[in-house]
């Protein structure tokens, strides 16, 4: 009940947050902006039409990463503001000061992160349904794929985000998040740009930091081949698995850290 | 002293900036205890350590050495926790809520979501006054109408012990009367109050024991009345006074008053019988020989200008 509550606190704390909101906005003007040639496109006819696939498909593909990349953003800001937020506007006192153990105070937070982003995760799973309506294509793979993928992949973001604002300053934590995100891509088997880093340090690199290639639902959303990618339930377990663990474990850091942590308006 | 709802034995906190070499020393070696159903109040300068203490009280810091017991338990702990009321210092708030959806708020996180504990929203807001604001936004409240709410959250469940860290700031003087007689009720009922407070006179009329400190340290800790009685004045009044003794009087450091039951000579409790013996050899009445009463003010800024001057 105590941590139902805090997660819904948190989530109703999300829908007033003003910088939130108004990124939010920004981000719908922009892609609003970007699929109104789409709507152009669309009503083509003949072999301009033809001609046009390739580019609205581009397009498509480019809008999605776009809102994946925005989707992590968010997991890592929301995670990190909402906590320095209370403790610098000081609410975290009453709260505390109520029969709430701290780690039941973080996972009511954390919940509350994953309820924004379930929301946010089914506005894009429509999004590039629309899209790809909208480009004249359609999504071969199973739906869940792109809610559950983005969802732990959400989730581990969060979780460091988590962890890292129980030690530092929230902008610090995330620009530490996009710092870990842009390794995590940089050091993965075939990633361009080529390796920078010695072969054994990359592989340990690589072990530490969360997988995002192996969890991006891009891989199953395929949009500019169109063909369904064949991946057994096993595979999709232990991804999915690898990923959830990757968050408790980080989860876990943040309690660890956040147990001797002060309390005080900052 | 009846058992001890509060207890700190030799606390000593010290803040360190990390990556620099400096430390402020926020408590040092402070023990006292506040009695079960006593008004105790935490008194001390601006910086004294007060906001330090009452955070490790609530377990929001850790103190480095000493041990501190809240109604048995250690600081923070959640049995503990269900029996306080607690309203901390610049009280802060979900700007998004109403005052019934915060109170619920607390309630959930509480862990009592029953319907009596609900239905008594209504009737705590009313005690507060803020009843008819049930719809405005909490953002749009004044600086008083957020404290009064504070008050409200930290009544909420019927505590066993209300903390509350400057109860009465920013209230107009009604509001802080009422506030008192709020707190002069909850006594009445046997709940135990730990306040913190700059505003001596309300404290004086509600407490029953007093902690002064400053610069974390322990100054004073007593009950209110001994400490009142430990002046070291005392007021004659006399009749039939002459005009040579007024002014002996006067000028040996005493202060002359003269009224219509007499003349009111107030002195140093050492020149008492001196002065008695004078008055009665110069044929004066000697009407009564009483205790200067000093007020907590006044022993307040005593100890803590003593405290200074030691420094």
């Amino acid at each position: 009940m105590k941590i139902r509550a805090i997660a819904l606190n948190t989530f109703a704390g999300f829908l007033h947050n003003k910088l939130i909101l108004l990124f939010l906005a920004i981000f719908l003007a922009i892609l609003g902006l970007f699929s109104s040639p789409l709507l152009v496109m669309k009503g083509m006819s003949g072999p301009a039409a033809a001609q046009m696939d390739s580019t609205v498909l581009t397009l498509v593909g480019l809008m999605m990463t776009m809102v994946s990349g925005f989707g992590s953003l968010l997991a890592a800001w929301a995670a990190a503001d909402t906590v320095a937020g209370e403790m610098k506007s000081g609410t975290i006192l009453a709260v505390m000061a109520r029969p709430v153990r701290r780690w039941e105070f973080l996972l009511g937070k954390y919940l509350g992160v994953q309820l924004l982003m379930a929301i946010y995760v089914l506005f894009m799973f429509g999004f590039s349904y629309l899209l790809t309506w909208m480009g004249g294509a359609h999504i071969q793979t199973t739906p869940w794929v792109l809610i559950a993928y983005p969802l732990v992949r959400y989730a581990i973001y969060s979780a460091i985000s988590m962890f890292l604002v129980t030690m530092m300053h929230p902008v610090l934590a995330v620009g530490l998040v996009l710092l870990i995100s842009i390794q995590a891509a940089m050091v993965q088997p075939g990633s361009h740009p080529p390796a920078y880093l010695p072969g054994p340090l990359r592989t340990i690199v690589y072990t530490l930091l969360p997988s995002t290639e192996l969890l991006s639902e891009s891989r199953f959303l395929t949009i500019t081949q169109a063909s369904l990618q064949k991946i057994t339930w096993d595979v999709h377990a232990i991804t999915l698995g690898y990923g959830l663990d990757y968050a408790l474990v980080c989860f876990l850091l943040a309690v660890w850290s956040f147990r001797r942590r002060s309390l005080s308006r900052d | 002293m009846t058992a001890a709802a509060i207890e700190f034995q030799n606390v000593t906190k010290v803040y360190r900036r990390v990556f620099r070499e400096e430390q402020v020393t926020a408590l040092s070696c402070v023990s006292f205890a506040a009695g079960a159903g006593e008004v105790c109040a935490f008194l001390g300068p601006n910086g004294a350590g007060k906001t330090t203490a009452i955070s490790l009280l609530m377990g929001f810091h850790f103190a480095d050495s000493g041990e501190i017991r809240v109604l048995g338990c250690a600081p923070g702990d959640v049995d503990a926790k269900e029996k306080i009321g607690f309203l901390p210092e610049n009280f802060a708030f979900y700007k998004y809520l109403t005052a019934p959806k915060l109170l619920q708020l607390h309630l959930a996180l509480a862990g009592n979501q029953s319907a009596e504990a609900a239905a008594r929203i209504p009737e705590l807001l009313a005690k507060v006054r803020l009843n008819g604001y049930e719809e405005m936004k909490i953002g749009k409240y004044s600086r008083g109408m957020v404290q009064r709410l504070g008050l409200a959250q930290a009544f909420l469940g019927d505590p066993q012990l209300l903390i509350l860290d400057e109860p009465t700031s920013g209230l107009d003087p009604a509001g802080r009367k009422e506030i008192l007689e709020l707190l002069v009720a909850l006594k009445a009922q046997g709940k135990t109050v730990f306040l913190s407070s700059h505003i001596l006179p309300e404290v004086e009329q509600i407490c029953d024991r007093i902690v002064i400190i400053d610069r974390g340290r322990l100054l004073r800790e007593g009950r209110l009345q001994e400490m009142l009685n430990l002046g070291d004045r005392v007021e004659i009044v006399a009749d039939r006074i002459t005009e040579e003794i007024e002014q002996a009087a006067a000028a040996g450091g005493a202060v002359v008053e003269r009224g219509a039951h007499g003349v009111r000579i107030v002195l140093d409790a050492a020149r008492k019988r001196e002065m008695a013996e004078a008055l009665w050899s110069a044929g004066c009445d000697v009407v009564s020989v009483n205790p200067v009463k000093s007020s907590l003010e006044e022993v307040f800024l005593k100890v803590v200008e003593h405290r200074e001057a030691g420094a």
